[in-house]
């Protein structure tokens, strides 16, 4: 996994390590390199010297996502000649880190190695890094014994530890360990090095005990990956790409399940390499809407996990209220202490309506009422949340206003940077702000939490009071967001209910949430597909001529997969084929520049000017809901959806896919398989 | 009597929650006070709360120092935060453990430094 450039990560949930090329570790303060666990870094060094020259990698195999392989020589690239010495590092991430070294002695002489492996441990916390901290409160230990090196960090009851062995006789010193290693012409020489990572209690248990018995270990990840991908739907495809996408999109999905402390070992989407390897209310939901026809075994976890952590009281510097679902949870130092809000952090606007939004489309999807039974009481939460509590100015709609002024969001809508609501001519607004698309999952929220009411909760007074406010907030909508002249909807509502009348993204999630009048949506679709909006590859985030924009600027103009995904969902929805067609045409292919990968987002230049699409400097990756964007934009294709118990299948296929087949599809029908085939004229389908 | 008393009282006299109207099991508060060992324990059926003074075998048990909770009944303490750092210790079902921290109050709009930058 290289995408940080030059970088190769190990993942497994939120345990995972990101080296250089060779397999080394020399992290500075501010770079996401190292071991990690728990946002917590376990090794800031981690680098292997033979006879004091450090390692160059002539290949790397990293095709499976919790192990890689590194075939190093000594010596920088251009120093050697003829390697007769030569190695392999075999890492692998599972709760612990460990890795296989070999030497071979290729040459004609007898040898004698001195093989030496730098160990550091600074104990950062994920934030310490992001914002450059290098100042630690606690204290550090290291304690050298005859066959292991203990690293270790106290602060109060707050104890982390290191724990590096291996398994042939080396010598131990506070920086590292070393091995004399003889070798005649022509033999090899291993070892398996190991470093335990330890969250330990006061009472010497690591936090992470129960949990760790119930996960798969090192030993059994192979099996657990194979089981996930025989699990997921076959696609069978005439697009080598799309085949490739679709296989690391998957891998990808698996290398990304993480198992929160409290869920039993159940595991659910982390968000993204390396920033945003915890759960994220938003990104967890949406992850989970995307992928609901190819993996549904994520969703149940993740509603279980979100209601089970779903705020109940008021606090301030959490954002918490009742009702609310999480924004962001965090086991480093700095959610411990307090001193960055993640035990969990509330902020955000959308997750509430997208938890309710979720659990319907789940029930469509898999007939499992009595999940919706169990998370009834949480639903209804979610949505008094909306209108008790999200309503700060009393007009209806969700809004928000950070409540934590040092440390909370100020956006706390999906485009949560600081400048990404803007009006056309870069002006911002103030606060509270009301975004559109916020309004819009409000809307979809009520209409299916009605439908859940109805069917499932047998209490068809409820249901009617939601659809009534449902056709309430669409009426109030419709007038005060739509801006008739310029034919879109607004970004926002200003404090004062002004509307921010910047071109955006946004309106796509409009049309997947059903709030636009089918009247109307011909005007946002020609916005959305117009070259303001669609570059060639997807719909950019901001569009081209509002004051703000900026092709590289993170949700002022780059390119967002998910976002697409969510954007082509809706124009299904409103019967656009042909349109969803393009863009996930242009996602798909986007994908293959970057080895089948969708980044978290990439550069809004035209597709004609670059022809190829444009590496976004910081996206994370692999990150979940660029994952899910592949099976979501496979959805649209085919145009699968539940209806009463079938597959109903209608799919509107792009030109560049001759055939795609996506065979054993999960759901209340049992699986059923989904066709689409190009016709002269337009795509053909069935279901089987 | 203690802030930790007066609070297990309040619960007990309450006697259910409908937060818990789904949610089974024991749950035991270990509380160490020097070398003095103060149990409380919580059975919780289907939103039925029995609440009493004693040790006896529990599903789950938290394990804190008098001093920390006398700060959750004063609603100063962030379960999930404690528990990372240490200072709260539980041994059993962690999501049930979390939820009867729930019940515990909150310091509302506990204060918090002003952002000098903030401008809105």
């Amino acid at each position: 996994m290289r995408d940080i450039a030059g970088t190769v990560a190990c993942i497994d949930g939120n345990t995972f390590m990101v080296s250089d090329a060779s397999g080394d570790v020399e992290s500075s303060p501010s770079t996401p390199v190292g071991l990690f666990a728990a946002d917590t870094r376990f090794l800031s060094r981690w680098r292997l010297t033979v006879d004091g020259e450090c390692m160059t990698a002539l290949s790397v195999d990293d095709s499976q996502y919790f192990e890689v392989t590194f075939f190093a020589v000594p010596g920088r690239a251009v120093d050697y000649v003829e390697a007769d010495v030569s190695a392999i590092r075999r890492r692998r991430i599972g709760p612990d880190l460990t890795e296989s070294l070999t030497i071979f002695n290729y040459g004609e002489e007898d040898m004698t190695l001195d093989v030496r492996l730098e160990v550091e441990a600074d104990f950062a916390d994920i934030f310490e890094i992001k914002f450059d901290i290098e100042e630690k409160a606690g204290t550090y230990y290291t304690k050298v014994g005859k066959n292991e090196l203990r690293l270790g960090y106290r602060r109060g009851t707050y104890h982390r530890e290191v724990v590096v062995s291996a398994s042939e006789p080396a010598q131990f010193d506070p920086g590292g360990l070393r091995f004399a290693v003889r070798l005649r012409p022509g033999q090899q020489w291993s070892t398996r090095l190991q470093a335990v990572m330890l969250a330990l209690r006061p009472d010497g248990v690591d936090l992470r005990s129960a949990l760790r018995a119930q996960r798969p270990d090192d030993s059994t990840l192979p099996t657990s990956m194979r089981d996930w991908v025989a699990a997921a739907p076959t696609l069978d495809t005439d697009s080598v790409g799309l085949q490739q996408v679709y296989h690391r999109s998957l891998v990808d999905l698996a290398a990304l399940r993480f198992a929160p402390l409290s869920l039993g070992g159940a595991s659910v989407p982390a968000a993204g390499l390396p920033w945003f390897m915890t759960l994220f209310g938003r990104d967890s939901l949406l992850t989970c809407l995307q992928t609901l026809p190819i993996t549904p075994s994520l969703t149940p976890p993740t509603l279980r996990i979100l209601a089970s952590l779903q705020g109940a009281r008021t606090d301030d510097v959490l954002e918490e209220d009742p009702g609310r679902i999480l924004h962001e949870l965090r086991y480093g130092e700095s959610a411990a202490f307090e001193e960055q809000p993640h035990s969990p952090y509330y902020g955000t606007v959308d997750a509430s309506p997208l938890f309710v939004v979720l659990l319907d489309e789940y029930e469509r999807w898999s007939g499992d009422a009595a999940l919706v039974l169990e998370l009834e009481q949480e639903a209804r939460a979610a949505l008094t949340w909306i209108d008790r509590y999200a309503d700060l100015t009393s007009t209806g709609y969700v809004w928000y206003q950070r409540r934590n002024r040092v440390t909370g969001l100020d956006n706390q809508c999906w485009k949560d940077s600081w400048d990404s609501i803007s009006y056309a001519d870069g002006r911002l607004p103030g606060f509270p702000r009301a975004t559109c698309e916020t309004q819009g999952y409000a809307y979809d929220a009520k209409i299916r939490a009605a439908r859940l009411a109805r069917t499932v909760w047998g209490d068809p007074a409820y249901a009617e009071r939601l659809e009534s406010e449902a056709a309430a907030l669409y009426e109030r909508f419709n007038r005060d967001f739509w801006l008739e002249d310029r034919g879109f909807y607004a970004l926002a509502l200003d404090h004062d209910g002004t509307a921010v009348d910047s071109l955006s993204s946004n309106i796509g999630h409009l049309l997947w949430s059903g709030i636009v009048p089918p009247e109307r949506a011909p005007r946002v679709v020609e916005h959305l597909m117009g070259p303001a909006l669609f570059s060639g590859w997807g719909v950019r985030t901001f569009a081209d001529g509002q004051r703000r924009y900026n092709p590289l600027g993170y949700h002022n103009g780059t390119v967002w997969p998910f976002d697409n995904s969510f954007i082509a969902w809706g124009l299904r929805r409103y019967g656009f084929g042909n349109e969803a067609a393009r863009i996930a045409e242009g996602i798909l292919s986007a994908a293959t520049y970057f080895e089948g990968r969708l980044p978290e987002a990439f550069g809004g230049f035209d597709r004609d000017t670059t022809k190829f699409p444009i590496r976004y400097p910081t996206a994370g990756s692999p990150q979940a809901w660029s994952s899910g964007a592949t099976m979501l934009l496979l959805r649209t294709m085919l145009g699968i959806n539940p209806h009463e118990d079938h597959l109903a299948v209608d799919p509107a296929l792009p030109a560049t896919f001759g055939r795609i087949a996506l065979l054993d599809i999960p759901g209340r029908w049992g699986r059923r398989d989904a066709f689409a085939r190009q016709r002269p004229t337009s795509a053909d389908g069935s279901v089987s | 009597m203690s802030e930790t008393s007066d609070f297990f009282e309040r619960l007990a006299v309450a006697g259910q929650d409908p937060r818990f109207s789904k949610v089974r099991g024991s749950v035991r508060f270990d509380i160490r006070d020097g070398g003095r060992l103060e149990q409380w324990l919580l059975d919780i059926d289907h939103g039925q709360m029995r609440v009493i003074k004693s040790g006896g075998p529990a599903t789950t048990v938290i394990k804190v120092s008098a001093q920390v909770a006398d700060a959750m009944a004063r609603g100063e303490v962030n379960g999930l935060a404690a528990i990372t750092r240490g200072e709260v210790i539980v041994d059993g079902d962690l999501a049930l453990a979390l939820r009867i921290g729930r019940l515990f109050p909150r310091a509302s709009g506990r204060s918090q430094p002003d952002d000098p930058d903030s401008g809105a």
